[in-house]
């Protein structure tokens, strides 16, 4: 019972994130593929401050996530304004560099051994699991809440003007780096709060949870459920945690010497399902999502109005 | 108003496309810009608004609140500054809605910050006022949607120049894809913006017949140099013009 | 004299990263996208190996060639698999990175379901320890690095001296005028697709040789590769091999003055350095 409330719990957590690229990429057009980095800083500066330091719990998590935000406003600064595969690259890097360095800084991070154990924040009460779980909870809704309001906003609506056409919307006066550096670093942030959140869920911290899978997995789940529909990254994350880790870890009848390709076997129908759905269905399982104003069906091409040679 | 550059100046691999000793925009209402292919107006047009970066030279705005080096600006920055222009080349934003669009260009930039997302209403309502008051001057197939045709998109475009309210509008070959009643309906929203004193504007067009109809002013330009200036009437009995241009 | 140290390791130990970089570049040149898959191609190179090497008993001498001509038939098959379908279809160029994505975890976990996760080891030939002016190097590294130089030479003279290069630089600009004079899009593309194929298996072979061969040595090095081709600029083969070298010796120089682990971080944040300060425009 309790590893099922940890594995909802960690659903959570992805939902989260898958949430925060959507924001990223699916309104800014942003490719962030440096997500267990920015998550990651959350994380082990969550353990770091509080287990080496011994900083109180939520002040460790405020303080990992303001770490993860000043990273993603340098990054920002440098990169933001090149190609998306520039930073693409560059967000990667950053992960690797955070990976990385976890193992090297051994004294504060405790190196490969790992560093804990971190405990849950109500500590006293019987099924403090259980709390902690519906607090996740409240946070991801209240996530996905705020990015609904965000798609509808003025702001998300200049954010997708620039998605679409970067020099256009500059040309109409707006500040397009310093609307994609704000979104970038607040939602960078973001994902350092659910990496410092998932801190306590995993109590003991090793370099492993750093491993770019993390990353990819989060990517998955956003374009299968829909990078533009705004549950899309949840629907993403029910079709490949929720049903792999969850259902097949838990219920499937895999015979004992098969238990160990499991994994490697959902890894392969992740990448599988991507190549299916980027070739078949680009959009995801929802597909692109439908504000108010906008017609359901796709608008059919109509022939040109007669049009005097230019 | 007055838009100035000096010894202006635009090269690309050693070749010079923009060689402009002086020229000022904006003082008569409605300019007119002319000149053959491949004479540098896009250029010069890019260069005005910041959006090609000058080899050398100056370019000053004056919105009669002082004269600013327009130099150091960024692009949206020019723009936030009263000048604008429309793009030759059709450009769009391909998710949002003709409404969206024009509600975009019609924001002022300081309300669409972070807080935005808590807001209650999206849009004001003299934005919206304005935005459907526009909508309703055109034929567009669909109100409620996006702008379908190649003719919606390069008007969509001009009308977001309009409702973003430039001090200066620099208006790149806005008859290229447009039919001639639309052109003309334009062109007279235009020409009574410019009467009310709301803004000035600067056309560059190959169809004369609009220039010598609504401009107040021509400037001819050739080679990359402005060769002659004055009203219509002047331009058009000029030699240097009608030698290079309508190739009489 | 740590210079000098750290030049000649840096060589040796980048010979795989050369061929990588060059293979890598030449696709993303040809089709404008990164082809994270890529590091599959070397990880399979290493594999096919061990087929001919463990499995069917071959000298290791003899198994590079077999293995990499596997390695581009490999290529090959998943261009015209799943790359160009995908291409045809319009797919952008951040989807076709997504999709190479899928593709590598397809390919990489596959792997690991038929062969198994654990490591593999390729039987060495008989290795020498060898002395010059002192510098100290196997002969195995030697032949290598020999290898490397012959077939980034050959890959070099092919891409600026022969009709190829003039047209992959034809179909990578303007794939319509390009047909128009007369090149045949198909049969360049898969030309393309086989020699990058190559130059990653056999730098999987080498990769796999130094030290062992896993199915995770791909994606290992697929970061650097990336990186190495975005900041030599677009496709530019020759810039791509000279950051690759750079990238090696430093490696190296950095390994010999602190802990090895900091060279990575020291690198990549070069890299984004670089990115940052050149203005890398792609794409």
């Amino acid at each position: 019972m309790d590893y099922l409330i940890f594995s909802f719990s960690l659903m959570l957590i992805y939902i989260g994130l898958a949430q925060l690229l959507h924001i990223q990429f699916g309104l800014a057009g942003i490719p962030n593929f440096g997500v267990v980095g920015f998550w990651g800083l959350g994380l082990y500066g969550t353990g770091v401050l509080y287990v080496t330091y011994s900083f109180p719990l939520l002040a460790a998590i405020a303080a990992a996530s303001l770490i993860s935000a000043a990273v993603a406003w340098v990054l920002a600064y440098l990169v933001l304004q090149r190609s998306g595969q520039s930073i693409l690259a560059a967000t990667l890097a950053l992960a690797a560099i955070v990976a990385t360095l976890v193992v090297t800084e051994k004294d504060i991070t405790g190196g490969v051994q790992g560093i804990g154990t971190i405990g849950f924040p109500f500590s006293e009460m019987a099924n403090r699991n259980v709390i902690y779980f519906g607090f996740l909870l409240a946070v991801v809704i209240g996530l996905i809440w705020v990015s609904a309001r965000l798609r509808d906003s003025r702001l998300g609506r200049q954010l997708i003007a620039i998605r679409d056409n970067e020099e256009l919307a500059a040309s109409l006066g707006k500040d397009t780096a310093a609307a994609k550096r704000m979104t970038f670093v607040v939602t960078c942030a973001l994902m350092g709060v659910l990496g410092g959140l998932s801190a306590p869920l995993h109590q003991f911290l090793v370099p492993y949870h750093l491993a770019p899978s993390l990353t990819f997995a989060v990517w998955i789940a956003l374009v299968l459920g829909g990078k533009g529909h705004n549950l899309g990254a949840m629907i993403g994350v029910f079709a490949t945690f929720g049903l792999f880790d969850i259902l097949i870890e838990t219920y499937a009848p895999v015979p004992q010497d098969y238990a160990l390709m499991v994994p490697n076997f959902k890894l392969f129908c992740y990448g599988a399902l991507l190549v299916l759905i980027i070739m078949y269905r680009p959009t995801g399982i929802l597909g692109e999502d439908a504000p108010h104003e906008r017609p359901k069906a796709a608008p059919t091409p109509v022939p040109d109005t007669p049009v005097k040679e230019g | 108003m007055k838009l100035e550059a000096a010894n202006l100046t635009k090269s690309y691999h050693q070749h010079e496309v923009v060689n402009i000793e002086k020229v000022a925009f904006g003082a008569k209402g409605l300019e007119g810009l002319i000149g053959p292919n491949g004479a540098g107006k896009s250029t010069l047009m890019g260069l005005l608004t910041r959006r090609i970066a000058p080899t050398s030279g100056q370019i000053k705005l004056d919105t009669g609140q002082g004269a600013r080096s327009l130099n150091p600006l960024k692009s949206h920055e020019v723009a936030r500054i009263g000048l604008i222009k429309t793009n030759q080349r059709i450009q769009g934003f391909d998710s949002l809605t003709i409404r969206d669009s024009l509600r975009l260009a019609a924001s002022d930039p300081k309300t669409e910050g972070f807080m935005s997302i808590f807001a209650g209403e999206r849009d004001a309502e003299d934005i919206e006022e304005r935005v459907s008051r526009l909508i309703e001057a055109f034929p567009f197939t669909d109100r409620n949607g996006y702008a379908r045709s190649g003719g919606e998109k390069k008007l969509l475009d001009i009308l977001r120049c309009l409702i973003a309210e430039p001090k200066l509008l620099l208006m790149d070959e806005p008859t290229a894809g447009l039919p001639d009643d639309i052109t003309r309906t334009v062109m007279e929203m235009v020409r009574e913006k410019v009467a009310g004193g709301e803004m000035r504007v600067v056309v560059v067009e190959h169809d004369l017949p609009l220039i010598w109809e609504y401009c107040d002013y021509v400037h001819f330009l050739s080679e990359g140099s402005i060769l002659f200036e004055g009203a219509p009437e002047e331009v058009k009995a000029n030699r240097v013009v009608a030698e290079k241009y309508m190739g009489v | 004299m740590l210079l000098v140290d750290a030049i000649f390791i840096g060589l040796l130990e980048a010979s795989p990263l050369i061929l990588a970089a060059m293979g890598f570049t030449l696709i993303f040149y040809l089709n404008g996208f990164m082809n994270i898959a890529y590091a599959e191609t070397i990880t399979f190179g290493a594999y096919f190996a061990i087929l001919f090497n463990v499995v069917l008993g071959l000298h290791f001498y003899m198994a590079i060639v077999p293995s990499m001509l596997f390695s581009g038939v490999m290529s090959v098959i998943v261009y015209l698999g799943i790359f160009r379908p995908a291409l045809n279809r319009g797919v952008g160029p951040t989807e076709m990175i997504i999709l190479s994505v899928g593709v590598s975890f397809m390919l990489r976990y596959g792997l690991i379901l038929i062969v198994g996760p654990e490591n593999l080891f390729l039987n060495e030939p008989n290795v020498t320890y060898m002395q010059f002016m002192g510098l100290g190097a196997t002969n195995l590294q030697l032949i290598a690095l020999a290898l490397v130089v012959l077939t980034a030479g050959t890959l070099y003279w092919m891409i600026y001296n022969t009709g190829l290069g003039e047209q992959m630089r034809g179909l990578a600009n303007n794939h319509d005028l390009a047909m128009a004079s007369g090149i045949d899009p198909h049969r360049t593309s898969m030309v393309i697709w086989f020699i990058a194929g190559c130059a990653g298996g056999l730098s999987g072979v080498f990769s796999g040789v130094f030290a062992q061969v896993t199915p995770y040595m791909g994606w290992n090095v697929i970061l650097i590769t990336m990186l190495v081709t975005i900041v030599a600029g677009i496709g530019s083969v020759r810039g791509a091999a000279l950051a690759a070298i750079v990238a090696g010796i430093l490696t190296a120089f950095i390994t010999l003055v602190s802990k090895p682990l900091y060279s990575e971080v020291a690198l990549l944040l070069a890299f984004i350095g670089v990115l940052t300060f050149r203005g890398a425009r792609t794409a």
